[in-house]
């Protein structure tokens, strides 16, 4: 069975751009998420990137990185509420437990949220980018950046389907283990996966080296970068195949998913700067709902246009 | 004198001179004082056991050691007159291709066309002459249909044969392949070594190929150079080699060799062809049919697997395919089973449904005493820095004493050998199960001799004997006849999802062609699989 991150071309824009304008288009999403603290803008970039990973045909994805984005963010949630004891709505009284707070507050339960909500949106980013954006065309696309670093490359580009087919083979052994063997839990079970992730990405890097990738680029091939790369069209048969044609022009989707990008990105650090981002967690939980903050929300949101303005495209 | 960097037609396919090396780290040489040359257009054997430097010295001709793996390096290495360690595996990459152990980390694309394409795009071949070479490499390995497919739904044999391709498109004059028959079942194996012979003879590729099953390829190759502790122990003829295994190291014989040793046939047949004419001339060509060899009627014991109109499907993101069909089989405690097929034929989708992982669409699976299942990669069991760690208590400590492997109660997983990482892999699924010193009714192990040599193999047969001993019924899915032969008493032969043979392990593996011991090819008769019992049947006939 395939992973839900695993990329599967299909005739929607998202992966008809290069890789540089995906990038910068999911890439706003999350940077926003990165940068604000309001919840009715991560909540914005949070809905505007599932919608989009839903747009561009990237459901699993969406739904899987919701899942585990979400159990995330409980779990920082209950982790703050239970370690930090600022705040002055008093929820709940602990007593001396050693490593604990002595409180629970509304206000530790606040900033938790905040701070899953936004680790909830970077995963949703990453897994729009996972499902969409063709793992072939970032390698290609990085060669003139990463020409000296295989393993650079193919961490980029494989980390996340070499580690979802980890994932998976680690996921049945732990449930073959005996019930008298130790039982693995998900911190050894992570660990473990990104070990044996980054050792296997290690291989695949060895397998590019071998195919040449840190030849110089040949005279044709000089103009391909990060946000021209050499374009695969994919042809998607019946069953859902691709066929790999390979020719030279960029998509025509490009100069839009850059330019929304970039005009999320131009309107986050406006806001920034007029103060969308009114919120604080302590001493008590405040929410401003600026017109600067709305406005942003509503940009971010109205940012899926480019994609939801766009018939599929075929051959 | 060759000038370096500078390909020379006249230069050796391979020259490696006095090559010491070591991975990073206080670990001993993985090669030492190696010299090696090999002519173009021949195809050698690389022999010899795990860990004794085969591996490495094929990621020295392909430029990955030291140039990607780092250490130590000291010698002198030449690839069609290119200096290895001037020039990285990129720079090399027009000259050498290269086939690893394992095919899941040889494809770094997502799709067969763009996978096989990619060492021409990184050449800046043009776009036509890369669309003709795809073309004409996947005809030479029969993977036309492939093309299209996304690599995540190949088999493992499929993602090997595209993984050759890749490393054939750009018409390398050397190609080295570790053990690339691994993954593959006997006719896939058989034919990939036919196919290399091919192109070896009508392209005049160099090939230098490593395989622990000599059986299969010792009579394709013009010379074998055998390595032992990161030496060269031996470099002649294939015949010579024989010769030299049987004074010097018995686990690198072939089966047929072995017959001869037994029977003090000389000279020592390197093929089935060689060892059926040696024995025509010796008047012993056709023995009398014996009865097959039976197993003791295992009827009365309890049933620990009962699979009854089993259907399963699998969905490789291509729709849903019924993978096991209508499919019935009964193991009886105490059995010593052998479940094999063709890539793709069920074999690991059968013990996966019985252990819980699938769900049948219809019939069951039922393992009423409890099954242990040790999938193909051990290490995906080990998650902890201690072997304690991972079997804690007594239910551990019964665990670690069944596969033999309570001493090392103290070591880090990382540090056992292949063999003991195996042995406790088994041990963890064993964990709880075993009750009063009873094992679970089922052990199942999938593809467990993948890139074991025969030394290895010959302490898991002990270790299935033990367990069969103890009570358990052993189902092993495996690929590896010879090892079948060595420790099953009964072969389950599947094919597209259904049974199409099951019988005592003598008859089903000395009934057919590829799925024979190569001592049953040799002699043909039915009920004799493995050396000993040739050399028994053959002392008959001189009686």
């Amino acid at each position: 069975m395939r992973s839900p991150f695993a990329y599967a071309p299909r005739p929607w824009p998202l992966q008809s751009a290069s890789p540089g304008a995906a990038v910068v288009y999911l890439g706003a999403f999350a940077a926003v998420a990165f940068a604000y603290s309001t919840p009715v803008v991560l909540a914005a970039a949070g809905v505007g990137l599932a919608v989009a990973g839903r747009l561009a045909g990237a459901r699993a994805a969406v739904r899987a990185a919701l899942w585990m984005g979400l159990t995330l963010a409980l779990l920082i949630v209950l982790v703050n509420a239970l370690v930090v004891s600022r705040g002055e709505t008093v929820l709940l009284r602990l007593g001396d437990v050693p490593l604990l707070s002595d409180v629970v507050t509304a206000e530790a339960l606040a900033a938790g949220a905040v701070i899953g909500l936004r680790a909830a949106v970077v995963m949703v980013a990453f897994a729009v980018y996972s499902a969409c954006v063709d793992p072939d065309r970032v390698l290609r696309a990085l060669r003139p950046l990463a020409r000296r670093s295989a393993l650079t490359a193919t961490l980029v580009s494989r980390l996340v389907p070499v580690a979802a087919a980890d994932a998976a083979r680690l996921r049945d052994a732990a449930r073959l283990r005996g019930p008298g063997a130790a039982p693995v839990g998900r911190a050894p079970l992570a660990r473990r996966l990104l070990a044996g992730s980054l050792d296997r990405s290690v291989d695949v890097a060895a397998t590019l080296e071998l195919r040449g990738y840190s030849l110089e680029p040949s005279r044709s091939r000089a103009g391909a970068t990060f946000f021209r790369p050499i374009r695969t069209k994919k042809r998607c048969t019946r069953r859902g195949e691709a066929e790999s044609v390979r020719a030279g022009s960029r998509s025509r989707y490009d100069r839009r998913f850059c330019a929304t990008g970039a005009a999320v990105l131009v309107a986050a650090i406006a806001g920034k700067v007029l103060g969308a981002d009114a919120f604080s967690e302590y001493p008590s939980v405040a929410v401003g709902l600026e017109p600067s903050t709305l406005g942003l929300s509503t940009l971010g949101l109205s940012a899926l246009l480019v994609l939801a303005g766009f018939a599929p495209r075929h051959g | 004198m060759v000038e370096l960097g500078v390909p020379t037609r006249s230069a050796p396919a391979l020259a490696v001179r006095s090559l010491t090396y070591s991975y990073p780290g206080p670990a001993a040489p993985a090669l030492r004082d190696v010299s090696l040359e090999l002519a173009p257009g021949e195809l050698v054997l690389l022999a010899g056991r795990s860990t004794c430097g085969k591996s490495t010295l094929l990621r020295a001709a392909c430029g990955l050691v030291p140039h990607f793996h780092g250490g130590e390096i000291d010698g002198r290495i030449e690839v069609a007159g290119i200096d290895a360690l001037a020039s990285g595996p990129g720079e090399l990459a027009s000259a050498v291709g290269y086939l690893a152990q394992d095919p899941e980390t040889q494809v770094v694309s997502t799709t067969v066309a763009a996978e096989i394409e990619l060492p021409l795009e990184m050449r800046g071949d043009a776009p036509g002459a890369r669309a003709r070479a795809v073309e004409e490499v996947a005809l030479a390995l029969a993977i036309p249909h492939l093309l299209g497919r996304a690599v995540d739904t190949l088999s493992g044999g499929e993602l090997q044969r595209v993984a050759l391709a890749a490393a054939l498109v750009t018409r390398p004059k050397l190609v080295l392949l570790d053990e690339p028959t691994s993954q593959l079942d006997p006719v896939a194996g058989d034919e990939l070594i036919w196919l290399l012979r091919r192109l070896n003879e009508e392209w005049g590729v160099t090939i230098l190929l490593a395989e622990h099953r000599l059986e299969r390829c010792l009579a394709a190759a013009d010379r074998v150079v055998a390595m032992e502790s990161g030496r060269i122990a031996f470099d002649g003829a294939p015949r010579e080699f024989l010769a030299w295994a049987q004074e010097s190291d018995v686990a690198l014989e072939t089966p047929a060799a072995r017959l001869f040793s037994l029977c003090g046939i000389e000279p020592l047949p390197v093929g089935v062809r060689d060892a059926r004419r040696t024995l025509r001339g010796a008047g012993v060509a056709h023995p009398p049919h014996r009865a097959g060899r039976r197993v003791s009627d295992s009827g009365p014991a309890d049933p620990v697997l009962q699979a009854r109109a089993l259907w399963v499907a699998l969905d490789a993101g291509e729709g849903p395919r019924d993978v096991l069909r209508d499919f019935d089989l009964i193991v009886r405690r105490g059995e010593r089973v052998a479940l094999m097929g063709r890539n793709g034929a069920g074999k690991s989708t059968l013990l996966r449904t019985a252990a819980g992982l699938l769900d049948p669409v219809r019939g069951s699976a039922e393992v009423p005493s409890g099954m242990a299942l040790l999938t193909q990669n051990p290490s995906d069991y080990l998650v902890r820095e201690r072997v304690g760690d991972e079997l804690p208590g007594e239910a551990g400590t019964a665990a670690l004493r069944a596969v033999g492997l309570e001493p090392a109660l103290e070591a880090d997983p990382r540090d056992l050998s292949g063999g003991e990482r195996q042995r406790l892999a088994l041990a963890i699924t064993l964990a709880g199960r075993i009750d009063g010193g009873e094992l679970p009714g089922l052990v199942a192990l999938d593809e467990p001799t993948r890139g074991m040599d025969r030394a290895r193999k010959d302490d898991l047969v002990g270790l299935i004997d033990d367990l069969a001993a103890r009570g358990a019924g052993l189902l092993l899915a495996t690929h590896d006849v010879e090892f079948a032969a060595a420790f099953a008493e009964r072969v389950v032969l599947l094919g597209e999802g259904v049974v199409i043979a099951d019988g005592p392990a003598a008859e089903v593996l000395s009934g057919g062609w590829y799925f024979a011991t190569e001592v049953a090819r040799v002699l043909d008769l039915p009920g004799v699989v493995t050396p000993d019992q040739g050399a028994a049947a053959l002392r008959l006939e001189d009686d």
